[in-house]
């Protein structure tokens, strides 16, 4: 099996002092590929958080609220992807005129994801689906090992999801992905990992699975699983 | 079955009721205190004065202005300068302002102190020069940005701040994930300032800068109204074009433009300044470490006591004023009520009254009706409460009702009110910090509160006791302004940064 990236024994994860996940134990292998599901609320968002933090240099961070700044272009929202690793000075200049090799990687990368010709748009002016893309593009300009998504496909269509998912994993060879859509998380991913009130009750490989089995993660039946409530950030 | 009796006057828990009490005990408050207040009217005829006054307005003598475009650019270059130097004071400490006590200390009292005041303050040392007027604008602003930007700043939503990859310096996540997010509001506020700024330089006129205000005070004290009602036309013709030469795009040309007229730059000896800080300011007692002398020298303070009383009756009066002129006039501007001519018509009366300083308006009373508190306290009432009216007539434009066929009066307490009132009483009480200031002011103009003594201590070149009355105005206003805070209700739906 691949090396371990991250391992968890039986740790309290939360926010401060409130944990929401106690005594997680889980491990990331290098080179695979898991989706997370879960109900809204399960605590997807923060298992999510807390895999950031620990991998901090290393992953690619595509936020369930996008974080997007709206007044910005889209090339400046996408150029955030990389801002630490400029000065100041060149950052500032860059937001007055577009650095020129950055604005032509960016440029090539957003017409993969299919955003062509709206570099200058501010993302305020975007429709959910392209901000979606935005999003994503600024993780993938990252250039990380590790992808980490909160439901970075929730708001576009599932031809374009498989799209998307497929450009993610060309660049990164390991992912956490917050998923709703079932189907997808058999079809596209290596290991589901399942949530339920704040446990772990999943951690299988997808060729042991079924879709009966991804069901039990959602209790409520009268709830679509694939139209979740609004979650809130922390889920 | 057991019937409740129906409650008594006022009884009850809705907020509404709780507000309604709280406004009563103000109202009863200022009444029982009335008795004290000097409301006599002096002038012999006050209504043929009025009539000649109206006469001008309607009639102005155009050719009679000297040099009005002077004095108009004069009054914009000081007022943009006043707000740009103010910004650029103000932005850095707004971006220590909740980190440091001594920062927000030290807003809070430039921001205490009127821009009439530090003018007088300013005047000693650099005369009556373009230095002067700058300084009574920006120094006081530095204060007021400082702390509204600050508020602004610490809402700007954390998400995208959140997301940005670890190790990224402070200074580029400020200009890319944050001050993106609020730059609309803080434009918006420092439009507003200049708004205000240009009021102020006009008023900078009454201390004796040559401003438009020098020449409507001048105008206006030697009767020349038909000269008075043109500079006044003048003055809202500027204010109401602001949208048009004030242009975002114009700006940095206007800027440029404006620092050509402005003047004259004094000569500044910088041992007499040193002098005058060090020394002209504070009590000779107190520098020479004589306590028995201290005591005596605040003894021969005049009229200490009944100055902070005055001022405090005075504001109080000017707040519970607002409250009655915003209560009855805000249905003029609404949507709700009248017809279209009407509305056109309360509206104009609105923004004309808040358009116009409270010194101004104090000052044209004053003529009316002679020396007392009456002119001030219609003063304080009528411009205040427009602006109040104002907010809260667009605020009720809002406001869908649910019953559109009640009756007018029906609307107007069932509908509307309960649900603009906690919105209008928190401007109320957000004002009230503004209205205490422009209560000591007013004594500029011979009511005896603080601004009276401060303006005569700096007349005798007692420029200790003028300090000091100075500190004590700002304390007051500092102290009034964390009473209002107190009581200020906390469900506020009006809270626009831009009527503070």
């Amino acid at each position: 099996m691949a090396p371990a990236l991250l391992s968890l024994a039986g740790e309290d994860v939360g926010h401060g002092n409130r944990v929401i996940l106690p005594r997680l134990s889980l491990t990331l292998h290098a080179g695979e590929r898991v989706a997370l599901l879960g109900q809204s609320g399960a605590g997807k968002s923060t298992l999510l958080a807390a895999l950031r933090r620990r991998l901090a240099g290393e992953v690619a961070w595509c936020p369930q609220s996008h974080g997007l700044v709206p007044q910005l272009a889209v090339y400046h929202n996408v150029y955030m992807g990389r801002l630490e690793r400029h000065s100041a000075l060149a950052n500032l200049w860059n937001l007055v005129r577009p650095e020129r090799r950055a604005w032509t990687e960016i440029g090539q990368l957003c017409a993969e994801l299919g955003l062509d010709g709206l570099l200058k748009r501010p993302v305020a002016r975007l429709s959910g689906g392209q901000r979606q893309r935005v999003a994503i593009a600024r993780a993938l300009y990252q250039q990380r090992r590790v992808f980490l998504g909160d439901e970075p496909v929730a708001s576009v269509d599932p031809h374009q999801a498989l799209r998307l998912l497929a450009l993610i994993d060309a660049r990164h060879a390991t992912s956490v992905v917050a998923l709703h859509q079932r189907e997808l998380a058999l079809s596209h991913f290596d290991r589901v990992w399942g949530l339920r009130e704040g446990r772990l009750v999943l951690d299988a490989t997808t060729d042991t699975l079924t879709l009966a089995d991804l069901d039990r993660l959602y209790p409520d039946a009268d709830v679509p699983p694939d139209k979740p409530a609004d979650e809130d950030a922390h889920g | 079955m057991a019937e409740s009796a129906a409650p008594g006057i006022l009884r009850g828990d809705s907020p509404g009721l709780r507000l309604a009490r709280r406004s009563l005990a103000l109202i009863a408050l200022c009444a029982v205190l009335l008795p004290f207040a000097d409301l006599a009217v002096v002038a012999h005829d006050p209504w043929a004065e009025l009539g000649r006054m109206a006469a001008g307005l309607a009639l102005p003598h155009w050719r009679e202005l000297s040099s009005p475009l002077h004095a108009i650019g004069l009054t914009v270059s000081v007022a943009l300068w006043g707000t740009l130097l103010g910004v650029l004071l103000g932005f850095p400490l707004a971006l220590v302002f909740f980190r440091s006590r001594l920062v927000r200390a030290g807003c809070a009292f430039v921001r205490a102190i009127h821009e009439l005041f530090w003018a007088l303050l300013f005047l000693q040392v650099f005369g009556l020069s373009a230095v002067t007027a700058l300084a009574a604008l920006a120094v006081p602003y530095a204060g007021i940005f400082a702390k509204v930007y600050a508020e602004i700043l610490e809402q700007t939503p954390a998400a995208a701040a959140d997301s940005l990859p670890p190790g990224v310096g402070r200074l580029s996540r400020f200009v890319y994930a944050e001050l993106p997010l609020v730059w609309e509001r803080l434009a918006a506020y420092t439009r507003y300032r200049f708004e205000c700024s240009l009021r102020a330089s006009v008023l900078l006129g009454f201390v004796g800068l040559p401003t438009l205000g020098f020449h409507l005070e001048s105008a206006f004290r030697e009767g020349h109204y038909h000269e008075a009602g043109a500079l006044l036309w003048l003055f809202y013709l500027l204010i109401g074009s602001i949208g048009l030469w004030a242009h975002r795009r114009l700006l940095p040309l206007l800027a440029l433009g404006c620092l050509f007229l402005l003047g004259p730059w004094p000569d500044v000896d910088a041992g007499l300044l040193w002098r005058f800080v060090s020394h002209d300011l504070w009590p000779a007692p107190l520098l020479n470490g004589d306590p028995a002398g201290l005591v005596a020298w605040l003894g021969a303070i005049p009229d200490l006591g009944p100055a902070i009383g005055n001022t405090l009756l005075l504001g109080l009066m000017g707040t519970v004023g607002a409250l009655v002129i915003a209560l009855l006039l805000w249905p003029l501007a609404s949507r709700h009520f009248g017809n279209r001519a009407s509305r056109l018509g309360g509206s104009a009366l609105l923004i004309g009254l808040r358009s116009t300083p409270e010194l101004m308006l104090a000052f044209i009373f004053l003529l009316l009706l002679g020396p007392s508190m009456l002119p001030a306290w219609l003063a304080l009432a009528l411009h205040n409460g427009a602006l109040i009216a104002f907010l809260a007539a667009r605020h009720a434009d809002g406001v869908e009702p649910g019953m559109p066929d009640l009756t007018a009066s029906g609307r107007y307490a069932y509908e509307l009110l309960p649900r603009i009132y906690p919105g209008l009483l928190a401007l109320l009480f957000y004002r009230a910090e503004v209205i205490i200031r422009e209560t000591a002011l007013l004594g500029m103009l011979g009511v005896a509160t603080l601004g009276f003594h401060i303006d005569s201590s700096f007349q005798y070149l007692m420029f200790d006791q003028a300090f000091f009355l100075l500190l004590v105005t700002a304390g007051l206003n500092i102290v009034v302004d964390a009473v209002a805070r107190r009581y200020r209700p906390r469900e506020v739906v009006m809270d626009d940064p831009c009527s503070r």
